[in-house]
């Protein structure tokens, strides 16, 4: 697996790109130059030096610190909203497709209310439900993207439950649990791996977008979402701080998206 | 002994068998021919436990099989399909194809599973050094053997052939043919072959049922010759498998 990884530039490039946000994530307060909450109006847009090697906002805050502490912060709350919604539709969608009949149906009309509000909207509704505004964010991007991914996963438990193989599973005497969890969810993960990859860049970009639209982390933390609305006032004058934290939610949804490509080519055998 | 009593199966409004009895007999090879849609495999998927008749019942050694759990069934009656490399599982090895059913049916521990595998694979000439490879790494042929061993593994008394070998090369279904010739010589089980293909059916057969629109038309005892078909419908097979046979060799 390894070596199929290494051997395959889109995935090399992917993980490259996926590591450099994991150890800007982890190692934050030895890579970033300064504290990046230290206000100092004194040296507010300060040219890069090598003191700050991106210079300073508006409030005179080292960039280079408040982009590598926003990972922290952005994958802080992306890891586990991507990990919830992952666990409840791919247990609600195998369960319910793999059962079928009235099972099945209820939760296609549920899925179906669900979907019909728009995600941002149920997100918008339910981001001030609870005190701490990281765990609403979550709990509120968990509530409007669970449905659109387990109709998703549904869809590839339906395909591959109608594969012959299935009968011969049967014929071997495995169980319907194991028929789900040694048979179907092996043969969909590499689906999976693509549809989870891709959804957390996806969240990234929500949780910033949250951030854009007043609603997110409070202001002037440092997170890359509210670094885009701080500098959105100044995208004539100093569009660099607008570029910056542009430029690092691209970079981390990009890697995301690109390992998850390349994984499904390597994991599923019908198209490596 | 593997018998249907008066099995009838409907999808909607379309009967697919109707009120069929036929017998499977201990150690003896079973053909059932028709076009395709007359039901040959609707009634194989039936007397392979996946289906339920609407009506009718099916008996293996005088009980019904509705009354057995489903390992029991297994365990007496197998099932290979048409396509092989569809009825398997693309992320699993031979090897572990073959582990399943002495994992889960025979509840064998790993030494003995792992000393089965190796008679399996020598049983239907399956390369021994092909068993750590996926499925499909493997060749048709090979995989088609490795279905074979599947479901010899269950040590079932009946194994059902589902149009398992058509798409073969006329090289391969004849190794294949003979070879499982040979295992029921050895192993005394007996073969149910679903086919379309008279030729098949002749060299295999102890008995052939010919069936029609989910009936069986007609039933042929120790065939020798195709000349033993007395049903109209069942002349017209054997004038088809001529033509086809001339055109082939033109």
């Amino acid at each position: 697996m390894t070596g199929k990884i290494l051997r395959k530039p889109q995935a090399v490039i992917g993980l490259l790109m996926m590591l450099a946000v994991m150890i800007a994530v982890i190692y934050a307060p030895h890579l970033a130059p300064n504290d990046p909450n230290k206000v100092n109006i004194m040296i507010k847009f300060a040219e890069p030096s090598q003191q700050y090697p991106l210079g300073t906002d508006d409030m005179g805050r080292c960039i280079a610190s408040r982009l590598i502490y926003g990972a922290r912060i952005s994958m802080s709350i992306a890891l586990p909203t991507i990990a919830a919604i992952a666990v409840i539709s791919v247990l609600l969608a195998t369960v319910c497709a793999y059962i079928g009949g009235i099972v099945d149906k209820m939760f296609v009309i549920i899925s179906n209310i669900f979907m019909a509000l728009p995600p941002f909207l149920v997100a918008m509704t339910l981001v001030g439900i609870f005190e701490s505004k990281a765990l609403s964010i979550v709990v509120s991007i968990v509530i409007a993207m669970w449905v659109w991914n387990a109709q998703v996963v549904r869809t590839y438990v339906l395909r591959e439950k109608s594969k012959p193989y299935i009968i011969t599973c049967r014929m071997s005497g495995c169980s319907e649990i194991r028929i789900i969890m040694k048979h179907i969810i092996p043969n969909i993960f590499p689906h999976l791996l693509v549809l989870y990859s891709t959804g957390l860049s996806g969240v990234i970009i929500m949780i910033s977008s949250y951030a854009f639209l007043g609603m997110g982390l409070e202001t002037g933390t440092a997170e890359w979402g509210a670094m885009l609305v701080n500098a959105n006032k100044l995208i004539f004058s100093h569009p660099e701080l607008i570029l910056y934290p542009g430029l690092c939610i691209l970079f981390a949804a990009a890697g995301f998206n690109l390992f998850g490509e390349a994984l499904r080519d390597i994991c599923d055998p019908r198209e490596g | 002994m593997l018998k249907a009593e008066n099995i009838t199966k409907r999808y909607g409004f379309q009967t697919a068998v109707d009120d069929i009895s036929i017998t499977i007999s201990d150690d003896s090879v079973t053909v059932i021919v028709g076009e395709s849609g007359s039901g040959k495999s609707t009634l194989a998927r039936m007397l392979s436990y996946i289906e339920r008749p609407d009506t009718g019942r099916i008996l293996l050694d005088g009980t019904s099989i509705g009354r057995r759990t489903a390992k029991a069934t297994r365990r007496n009656v197998q099932l290979v399909m048409q396509d092989a490399a569809s009825s398997l599982d693309p992320h699993q090895t031979a090897e572990q194809v073959l582990d399943e059913p002495l994992k889960l049916l025979l509840k064998m521990g790993r030494p003995q599973r792992r000393e089965r595998i190796s008679e399996l694979t020598d049983m239907v000439h399956f390369p021994r050094d092909r068993l750590k490879n996926k499925v499909s790494e493997l060749s048709g042929g090979q995989q088609k053997r490795l279905c074979i061993a599947r479901a010899l593994a269950a040590e079932p008394q009946h194994i059902i052939f589902d149009e398992s070998f058509s798409g073969l090369d006329v090289t391969l279904r004849k190794q294949i043919l003979s070879m499982l010739k040979e295992l029921r010589k050895k192993l005394h089980i007996s073969f149910l072959i679903i086919t379309h293909d008279l030729d098949t059916a002749m060299y295999m057969a102890d008995r052939i049922y010919v069936m029609r629109f989910g009936k069986v038309i007609e039933t042929l005892e120790r065939p020798t010759s195709f000349l033993d078909l007395k049903e109209d419908y069942s002349k017209e097979l054997v004038k088809a498998a001529e033509y086809k046979r001339q055109a082939l060799y033109i």
